[in-house]
């Protein structure tokens, strides 16, 4: 008996170990595709990655011109232990400027390193599996235009059972995913375009979709609003069963995320004004397309609200 | 003791009563509740420049002379709405940056309070005159929320 307890226990962790194991694109899943920095620097506002990588000035964000310096270091408190963004400036050694074409899109699709480590699911790639290939190549084009911030960011410090990053091969076969979350006409053009900027690049679900216990997106609760994954207060419900919401219209929606005025001309507040300055720098029509979106998609509400 | 137990009901019930009037009455006086009201004025003011920017609304010089006085009476008063002792309570969405920054806070209010003046000065008639007036006053709601309030949600 012990002995096939023992049996199973092997099985058990053999076929753990190879289920976790890293997933990677190879050199003919990319497309050939002439990157465009111009094109990519679009994808960097809408994904915003300066909130997050930009290195923070005396402790407060990176503001202005500052937001394109992405030397890392910002802390994320969190449940699961303290995050901290890495670099990922043109620098050589210290950022991603020495990585392949390849190496990027699979950190960005697949949430794995060019050493083969999984990442953490803080960094948002279970939203950027959802890119095209082609605007994920236009992005690495536009950071090569960046400038090289020399340095590297402490280590993550992770309470166990999260510190086991092997253990992320489990989530990514359950989360893991470069299907569409929603399904919206194929005829109008707003709302795919929205598609792909809220749910890829924008990643705006890890924020406003509550998560299950294992830190995963709850798809059938998508944009119902969450607890604030800082500790306080609530991410607001973005649906058309939003209370706030659901008098605004498009055109307000895209007003708000132009100027950051409310229709009641109150402004953003929290981790959105960082959000919304992204938002700024898009054309018009993607924020009108992000707009148009959120008002096509199913009301829905949060199981804790 | 029927009637005893009906004399101690009858006096909580009323004492019970005044408190709850009292505590109204106090909120009505309290510098959260003021300068709460205020920037509902400031906020209320803001709407119709707003929709004028926008192209929602006609352009409508005395108006929007209205609403820049409504803006420049609050940022005159906001000032003195923000003592010690007032950091917390009563729903307030004041950062605690207020007190420990204090000359910053003042120094965003005396911002806006000379921009609104400078829209003020200028008289604007046509919407093209005001656009950038108004868009520079606008400018200082952002830009002191950001620093000074907090979002409880």
């Amino acid at each position: 008996m012990l002995r096939l307890i023992l049996l199973a226990a092997v099985v058990l962790a053999v076929a753990g170990w190879f289920l976790s194991a890293p997933s990677k694109l190879s050199n003919d899943d990319l497309p050939a595709h002439q990157a465009d920095p111009v094109a990519g620097e679009r994808i960097f506002w809408a994904g915003g990655c300066g909130s997050c990588h930009a290195t923070p000035i005396d402790g407060d964000r990176a503001q202005g011109e500052d937001r394109l310096a992405l030397g890392g270091g910002e802390e994320f408190h969190t449940p699961y232990g303290v995050f901290r963004a890495p670099n990922i400036s043109s620098d050589k050694t210290d950022g991603i400027g020495g990585w392949t074409a390849l190496e990027f899109v699979n950190a960005m699709q697949r949430g794995v390193s060019p050493e083969g480590k999984h990442y953490y699911p803080v960094f948002p790639f279970a939203s950027y599996a959802r890119m095209e290939i082609s605007d994920v190549l236009d992005l690495r084009a536009f950071l090569d235009t960046l400038p090289a911030v020399p340095g590297q960011a402490a280590d993550h410090e992770l309470k166990f059972p999260w510190s086991v990053r092997r253990g992320l091969g489990l989530w990514k076969l359950r989360y893991l995913s470069s299907e569409p979350v929603i399904a919206v006409a194929a005829d109008d053009a707003a709302v795919q375009r929205g598609r792909e900027l809220v749910e890829g690049a924008g990643h705006c679900g890890e924020c406003h979709t509550p998560r299950d216990l294992l830190g995963g997106l709850q798809q059938e609760h998508w944009l119902a609003g969450a607890p604030d994954p800082e500790g306080k207060g609530r991410v607001p419900n973005i649906t058309p069963a939003s209370e706030t919401l659901s008098d605004w219209s498009i055109d307000d929606l895209a007003y708000y995320f132009e100027s950051g005025f409310t229709p009641d001309f109150d402004t953003a507040g929290g981790t959105m004004v960082a959000v919304q300055e992204n938002l700024a720098q898009l054309e018009p029509a993607d924020r009108e397309a992000i707009a148009a979106y959120l008002k096509a998609i199913p009301a829905r509400t949060a199981p804790d609200d | 003791m029927k009637k005893f137990l009906r004399f101690t009901l009858t006096l909580g019930a009323s004492l019970g009563a005044s408190m709850c009037v009292v505590a109204v009455a106090m909120a009505e006086h309290s510098p959260q509740h003021k300068r709460h009201e205020l920037m509902e004025a400031v906020g209320d003011a803001a709407r119709p420049l707003g929709g004028m920017l926008r192209g929602k609304m006609t352009f409508d010089a005395g108006v929007v002379m209205q609403s820049l006085t409504t803006w420049r009476e609050s940022a005159e008063a906001f000032g003195d709405l923000f003592p010690a002792g007032s950091e917390t309570g009563e729903g307030t969405e004041a950062a605690p940056e207020i007190w420990t920054d204090r000359a910053g806070f003042d120094a965003s209010l005396a911002k806006f309070l000379e921009d609104t003046n400078t829209a003020i000065a200028a008289s604007p008639q046509t919407l093209d005159a005001a656009r950038p007036l108004i868009g520079a006053a606008f400018k200082n709601c952002k830009g002191c929320h950001d620093k000074y309030r907090i979002e409880d949600e």
